[in-house]
Order: C-alpha cells, then structure tokens, then sequence
C-alpha cells in the first residue's frame, strides 16, 4: 500500500526540479527521511542543495523533524533555513 | 603608502572648508565607515556643549559622511558608506548604511569622510571634485525627486559622476527621510535625509580624481581571487544573485514570523514570493566591487523591492498585489523616504483606525487595510507634508497627536520603527537584538541569523566560543550570541563591506576576522590581528552606547513593542510564542554581562576613559 504525498518546494530547491510543487508516492509508514531520499532519488541535484542547507520541513503548518511519519495526503513544505533581513 | 584618512569639515553657515586627516591612532582604533563615524559623532555632538541640547533639525547636529575603510577598491562588495548625525527620528544616535557607487567615488575625488555643520540661507549643493570641495547653489534641483534631481547632476557634470540626494521628504524635513543614490540605494534609517534637508543641502556630489590607492596591489588582487572563489561557492550568494532578499519572504511567511496588518497577524499571501518579484526582474545589479548582485532592476522603472520593503509596504498594509507594492517601492525611494519606517507607521494608524482610537477627523478619511490608493497617496502626503501625512511625517513622534493608548500599538524601540519583516516573538535572540540595537529597533546591528540553521555543537561553540543552548526560541545564550553578531556586523560597517558576505549573516561560510585581517593589509598595509580587529567591534558598540547615554537613555529603553511581550503570535509554527518580561530581563543581564557593561548596561569608567582619550586627537 502506498500514500501520496504533496510536496511544495520553496527557493531554492524548486529550480533544481524545475517544479514548484510535486506528488510523491512513498510506501505507508514512510517518514520525512524516506520522502527526502525519494526525492534526491527522482531528482540527483537536490542531494546537493540539501547537503549545503539541509531544509526546514514543515507538514501543514507545523514543523517535523526527519523521523516524523507520513500520512496520506500529507502537504510537505521544503524550506531554505534563512532569516536574515 | 602610508594609509590617510582625508577629512573635510565643511561649514555651511560661514562656507568655510578645512581639510585634515584621521589620527592614525584613530584609524587603527576605528577603522572607517560606521566606526570613525561613531567617533566623530561623539567629538562633534560635545562641540558646543551638552549634546542633549543638539537639535537634531538644527545646525550644530553634525551630518557625517564617512566611507567604509576597503570602500571603493577590489575588496569583495565593499561599496558601503555611514552617514551619521543626532536623528531626528529617534533623538539618540542616527546612523544609516548605504552601498550603490557613491563612497567610492567619493574617495576618488579626495575624500573619505565630510563633516557638515550649519545650515545654508538658500539651497545649496557640495561638489567634490579632484580634491577640491565647492559649495554651489541648487536652484536646479531643488524641489526634484530623488532619481530626476541625480539625472539634472550628471548631465551638467557627465558620466562619472555620482551624488547623494535627498527628495521632497528630507526639503521637507519629514523624520523618516533617506538619502538617496541611484534608484534604490538608500542611507535610510534614521531620517538622515532631514537632517540634509535642515542643512539646505540638497546634494553631495563626487567626480574626478584618481583610483584609490592600496599598499599591495599584487596581494590585493590575489587575496580578492581567493575570497571571491570561496564566496562564489557559497549558497547564499549563489541564490542572493539569482533573486535578491525576496527570497526571505517565504521562509518566514511559512514559519508565521511575517509581521502582518501592523503585527497583528503572522503570515500573509504568497503573492510576495521571491518567484513572484522575478516576474517583474529583468536584471539583477550590483554595487561596486560587488560578487553577489542582489538588487533587482524592475519593470516598473524602479529597482528593488528588498524584503525588507515587501514585508513593510506588503504585509504590514494588507496589500498583497506584487506590482502595487513594487510601485509603492519604487514610489518611496523618489521621494527618499525610509521604507521599513514609512510601512511602519501608516500600518500602526491603520490599526488606531481600525480600533477607533484616531478617527477621520485626524485621518481626512478611511485607513483600511489593503487600500493601494489610499496608501500611494498617503505616501505622498507624508513626503509633503500634507493633511494627515503631516502628523505622519513625524514618525513615532506622531504619537503626540494620539490618544495615549496609541503607544501600545507601535513597533518600535527607542523611537524607531522596526526595520525588518520578521516578527521575533519566535526566536528570541533575534527580539533581544532588536532591544538593544544601538540606532532603535534594527535587524542590521546584529541579528544572530545562523539560529535558524540548527548547527551542531561543536560548530556552534567554535563559532560563538562557548558551549551555548542551541534552542532558537529559547532564552538562554542569546547575550553571547547577540554580542558576537554585534561586534562583526560593526567591524564590516567599519571597513564598508556588505553584510550578505559577512561570516554569520545567513552563513558560516562568508568572510570572517582572519579573512577581513588580509583584506586590511592589503589595502592599508596596516596589521591587525583579527583578534584586534574584534576589539574594534567592542570598541565601536561601547561608543555607541556612550553616545545615547548622553541622550539619557538607560538599560529601560533596552525593551520590545508591548504587542511582543503581551500578544502571543496567532498562527503556524510559531503560535503562542511571545516574549516573557521576567525571562527577557535575564537575556538582557547576560547581555550586559557579555559586552563588559555593569546590571545597568553602563560602559565601564576605564573603557570610557579610553575611548575619550582617543577622541581629544580630533580638534573641534
């Protein structure tokens, strides 16, 4: 059994996709680790950008760690750790 | 070479012009830009006595302009120049930060620091020209807005030349007026722009001369390879070349720290998006010297906005259309007005408005939220002095024509308003910084941005020296942090050198003390260990502090907004966050304890005796 999952990718990540937003199918259980190596999987580059900047995830408007599971139809939001001004 | 600072006080009530160089023993004390400014500020502000007697719209305010000591040669983005004064927004120490083309062509045309004291009987403008300075009469461009009163300057004196300007907002002394070179470059805190404008002094203009001379040119051009590559390769300022600070909109907004509706609310519309600014970029420029280009040029015939205006005429306003709040960026910036302040203080009457306490007697009308025209115009209202956007123009000091209660809705400390989007109930560091930023609530004097990155430990303690709690919205630690962030931030505005390279803006990867050390031998051929060069920071801050001592400000004006300590943040990650008086009262004591002050954040007898010492080299 598999869950899909929404991801939205913020600056800079999405220009290394070339996509804003993407559907990710994990097997159910999957945690944030498992979909971060999906998704370096499906797109090599990224494996980079997270490597310099490992990313903020949020699911809905609370942020996970890489340990927290999935559940179908979970929205994931990549974010760049930045706050500067 | 020996290395000269070249000075030149310049009187606009009698026209008199001296010309004389820093103390050397000055120099390696303060090095330039913010830092020798500080000291000038301090001599000149005890010129005729009690600075608290200094009127800050008057003639004996001080306007300094002093360019960084790297600015102008090939030292990575070192294009940055202070203008420092008494403000007339805050009433303490006034002092803004600008990059753009004109520090550098400042120092090609002789000098690297103006002390302008008087005020002109008609308008007048400085040139700068080959060593020589003239004061010349500005019939032409008085009453110009900032982008049409520099063309007027460079078709009279040709390519090559570039000038500072103010706009209608500083000919009309509004509190919140910048200083303008370019379309967007602004030295915009503070209301510097006012003080330019009580001088009569329309502009600053620099051309001709000779490039900048450094002690070791073939070390120079080794070290700026070396750094630019170390630079390039950062992340950072891959991404700040491709879009620019938009690019902290998101992060913040998906966070809830976007500060909305007059930080009522936390986040706001994606339509601020740094993808969504690209839609109307077609090239992204460059200061001198620059290896990051960040500013967008607009379609809209404008440059910018930063994030800092997006979140302030955006968010702040309710107004969520990209290209209103970029002609509401571009529109600020012709008339030299401060974005971070104006967006401030039209979202605070907003919400009076909203919760009824100024009402359309005062106003000449509704405020609601959102209401583009109603904005634009009161924009232009403000830079005039017109209807309500005259009690506007006074800042935080509109305060006065309020009921009491409009205090508790303001965002600002120590009489400025807060420069920056990011509402900082959440990580509380960055609330201390902005409590005891020496010019009011401002991000640039020390936000300790790498709190966001989660570093591990060992990084965290080689970096910051210690062991420290790795809690971003913890309490503990933070003075320690604050204080490092502190002391290298003042050491780039020293050397003028752009903060999105500095080592721990956004960062652990950009330029750091040892990096900075060869930067200044290079240059200078001046030695100074970046252990010195730390005590330069200290140095700088202590006075600063010093110096709004004298405007009897104490550890009580080291405070938040009450909407930070008293209102939790409502949504996403960061709800329920707030700021606990008892808890941030031990976050300033550690601070205090870290900068060396005593429990009420005073410097030290000996440290002040120092730096007194230093300054009687300065003669009046």
């Amino acid at each position: 059994m598999t869950i899909r999952i929404h991801v939205r990718l913020a600056e800079p990540f999405w220009r290394v996709v070339g996509e804003r937003e993407l559907e990710i199918r994990l097997p159910a259980g999957s945690t944030v680790d498992s979909l971060i190596n999906q998704l370096i999987e499906l797109y090599p580059d990224l494996d980079e950008e997270f490597r310099q900047a490992p990313p903020l995830v949020f699911i809905g408007d609370s942020e996970v760690d890489q340990e927290t599971h999935l559940e179908e139809g979970a929205n994931v939001h990549l974010v760049w750790p930045i706050a500067g001004g | 070479m020996d290395f000269e600072v070249r000075n030149a006080l310049i009187d606009l009530n009698s026209g008199d012009i001296r010309k004389f160089n820093t103390p050397p023993d000055l120099v390696e004390a303060y090095l330039g830009g913010r830092g020798l400014n500080m000291a000038f500020l301090r001599h000149y502000l005890h010129r005729t006595g009690d600075p608290l007697e200094v009127d800050p719209l008057g003639p004996d305010n001080p306007l300094i302009v002093g360019a960084g000591m790297l600015t102008g040669t090939i030292a990575p983005n070192a294009s940055r120049f202070n203008v420092s004064a008494r403000s007339p927004e805050s009433g303490i120490l006034g002092d803004a930060n600008c990059g753009g083309f004109f520090a550098a062509a400042m120092r090609k045309a002789g000098f690297e620091r103006l002390v302008i004291l008087g005020h002109a009987d008609t308008p007048v403008y400085i040139l700068l020209d080959n060593g020589e300075i003239r004061i010349l009469a500005a019939d032409d461009i008085w009453g110009t807005r900032s982008i049409e009163a520099q063309e007027k300057i460079k078709s009279q004196y040709g390519a090559g030349t570039v000038s500072v300007v103010i706009g209608p907002a500083g000919e009309n002394l509004v509190r919140m007026a910048a200083i303008m070179t370019g379309k967007k470059n602004a030295a915009a805190r503070g209301g510097m722009g006012a003080v330019m404008g009580s001088k009569n002094l329309k502009a600053i203009v620099a051309r001709g001369g000779n490039p900048i001379e450094v002690a070791q040119k073939k070390k120079l051009r080794e070290v700026r390879i070396q750094q630019q590559g170390y630079l390039m390769d950062s992340k950072i300022v891959q991404v700040l070349r491709r879009v620019g600070t938009p690019l902290l909109y998101e992060v913040s907004n998906r966070l809830g720290a976007i500060r909305t509706r007059n930080s009522q609310e936390n986040y706001f519309e994606d339509t601020l998006n740094a993808e969504e600014i690209e839609k109307f970029t077609d090239k992204m420029l460059a200061c001198t010297s620059c290896v990051s280009p960040c500013r967008p040029r607009n379609t809209l015939g404008g440059e910018g906005p930063e994030y800092c205006t997006l979140g302030s005429l955006g968010a702040n306003l309710g107004i969520a259309a990209t290209d209103q709040v970029i002609q509401l960026n571009n529109l600020v910036n012709d008339l030299g007005l401060d974005s971070s302040s104006t967006g401030n203080i039209i979202g605070w009457a907003m919400e009076l408005y909203e919760r009824g306490l100024i009402n359309d007697e005062i106003t000449g009308g509704p405020l609601t939220w959102g209401d583009y025209e109603r904005v634009y115009g009161l924009i232009e209202d403000i830079a005039h002095r017109r209807n309500f956007g005259d009690i506007l123009a006074e800042s935080t000091r509109a305060r006065y024509h309020f009921p009491p209660e409009a205090n508790d809705y303001l965002i600002a400390i120590k009489g400025l308003p807060q420069s920056d989007p990011h509402d900082v109930r959440y990580f509380k560091g960055f609330a201390l910084g902005l409590a005891v930023a020496s010019r009011g609530a401002d991000h640039l004097r020390n936000r300790p941005t790498l709190e966001i990155f989660k570093l591990p430990d060992e990084l965290r303690e080689k970096i910051y020296g210690r062991l420290n709690n790795p809690d971003p919205t913890g309490y503990e630690d933070k003075g320690l942090i604050v204080t490092w962030n502190e002391d290298i931030y003042a050491v780039t505005d020293c050397l003028g050198v752009c903060k999105f390279v500095t080592h721990g803006f956004n960062s652990p990867h950009l330029l750091g003390y040892d990096h900075f050390s060869d930067l200044i031998e290079a240059c200078t051929g001046l030695q100074i260990t970046p252990q010195e060069l730390r005590k330069v920071g200290k140095r700088v801050i202590d006075t600063e502090r010093m110096i709004n001592a004298d405007f009897d400000l104490t550890s009580k004006d080291d405070t938040l907004p009450k909407r930070y300590f008293d209102d939790p943040l409502p949504a996403r990650q960061t709800k329920g966050h707030h700021i606990d008086r008892t808890k941030f009262q031990e976050m300033l004591a550690e601070y205090y304890h870290e900068r060396g002050w005593d429990l009420e954040g005073r410097v030290p007898t000996k440290c002040k005796e120092e730096i007194d010492g230093l300054l009687t080299q300065l003669q009046s």
